[in-house]
């Protein structure tokens, strides 16, 4: 059964980074997101930095906890869970 | 590019946090760091974060912005008249101009704002505040943007087009660029400590403006090579193998050889660059001693070239330089010095400096 934070994280991914040629179900939970895999680069990860404070109200303190965030959708996943309120995460 | 054109530097000066050159200098040595921890939007409140304001200045923007008196005092020190006349030219250099004041008029809506907001308008309006003449460049090349004020100005003295030249540079921070840096999460919480080898990087940000005469043939300091270097590699980030601060800096190995050189790094905190960096400039000149004064002053953006500059010849004048205030061991390199030393068993100094885009830029500054 597929996670719903996952889900809504690679949602969130091909929108916000207005990704044209991949969908969100083909996105893995182990693949990298930065520097390989989608090859998204630092300005992506400020883009998707912000929208995922915004989403759900998390703070990324450094730039070095940002890409220990964003290493994967399961990394990504699971820095919500530890940071967010629940209430948040169900959307 | 790169240029070999020795060039004299005549006159010098800044303005810091921390004061004048001699007073910026003086607390350097002391260890004394200028950062305080502020909300990073000002009135708007946020995260706190290190920044470094000039005595006395307000943070949020005011129409006319309220760093005029500063940069009036500054200039007060520079000898000589006619700026901006045909044969006594003026490159301004900065990163951010007065983009606060857009910013400004975005949340309050007083068109006053506006006057300051673009490049060519700030600078306009400053030389008129200054009495200046028409013969005034503006340049913008982010945070090297007074080395490319530097490398122009050698230019024109070179060409014959000038008897000297003014580089004049000022960043005062606003909430507009310290949210901008809070945003991409390497201005945060922590306290910058330049080439330290830790978990977390961390910058600060400095008010600096800073001038230096440049002629070709009086000043007690010359200005023997100078670098600059460009990867085009990406909009932020550098080459992951440092080619490109090993490019900036090889030009000036030839001009530096025999010589006994220190060096004043960029080293504003962050990890990967001040990683890559240290390794750079410790491998084009092995056993010279590195600092880095960001520590405590902040990144003074597109002004730091010149800024430091103007400490670097207070640390030769004085034969004293200010070690790496602020930071902690183990460094990435053994090279890194953080208490101040003598400068007098050495020749010259080298200045580096790094910019967003994968800019870099270097020049040796020595006695006469």
């Amino acid at each position: 059964m597929s996670d719903p934070l996952k889900t809504r994280l690679k949602q969130l991914i091909v929108t916000t980074l207005k990704l044209e040629d991949v969908t969100p179900a083909e996105l893995a939970d182990d693949e990298p997101l930065i520097g390989s895999g989608l090859n998204l680069d630092s300005i992506d990860a400020l883009e998707l930095v912000v929208t995922l404070e915004k989403e759900f109200g998390v703070k990324i303190a450094s730039s070095e906890e940002s890409r220990q965030a964003l290493a994967s959708i399961a990394h990504l996943a699971e820095f919500i869970r530890a940071r967010a309120d629940p209430a948040r995460i169900a959307g | 590019m790169s240029q070999p054109l020795a060039v004299r530097l005549q006159a010098s000066g800044c303005l810091t946090a921390l004061g004048n050159a001699v007073a910026t200098h003086s607390a350097l040595l002391r260890g004394e760091v200028a950062l305080r921890a502020r909300p990073v939007l000002g009135a708007d409140g946020g995260e706190s974060v290190p920044l470094a304001l000039v005595q006395g200045r307000g943070f949020d923007e005011t129409a006319p912005p309220n760093w005029l008196p500063a940069v009036r005092a500054l200039v007060a020190t520079l000898a000589g008249e006619g700026w901006g006349s045909a044969r006594r030219p003026v490159f301004v250099t900065s990163s951010n101009f007065g983009v606060g004041s857009l910013y400004a008029y975005r949340r309050h809506g007083d068109a006053a704002h506006l006057a300051f907001g673009t490049p060519h308008l700030c600078v306009e309006w400053l030389a008129r505040e200054l009495g200046w003449g028409a013969n005034v460049t503006t340049v913008s090349h982010a945070c090297v943007s007074a080395h490319l004020g530097l490398l122009l100005a050698t230019r024109a003295l070179e060409a014959g087009l000038a008897e000297s030249a003014l580089v004049f540079s000022f960043d005062f921070i606003s909430p507009f660029v310290t949210g901008g840096f809070n945003a991409l999460k390497i201005l945060n919480a922590g306290f910058p400590a330049p080439y330290a080898d830790r978990a977390t990087g961390s910058i600060g940000l400095g008010d600096g403006a800073a001038f230096a005469v440049l002629t070709r043939d009086t000043g007690d300091f010359s200005i023997t090579a100078q670098s600059l270097h460009n990867e085009m590699h990406h909009f932020t980030a550098n080459r992951a193998d440092g080619a490109g601060f090993a490019a900036c800096l090889e030009p000036l190995r030839g001009a530096a050889a025999g010589r006994r050189v220190w060096l004043k790094g960029h080293g504003t905190g962050t990890l990967e660059a001040g990683k890559l960096e240290s390794a750079a400039l410790t491998a084009a000149f092995p056993d010279a001693p590195l600092v880095a004064w960001k520590g405590s002053l902040g990144h003074t953006l597109g002004s730091c070239g010149l800024v430091e500059l103007a400490l670097a010849s207070e640390s030769i004048r004085s034969g004293h330089a200010p070690g790496t205030v602020g930071t902690s061991t183990p460094t990435f390199s053994p090279a890194v010095i953080v208490e101040p030393f003598s400068t007098q068993t050495t020749d010259a100094v080298v200045c580096a400096s790094n910019a967003f885009g994968g800019a870099h830029a270097a020049f040796i500054l020595s006695h006469a």
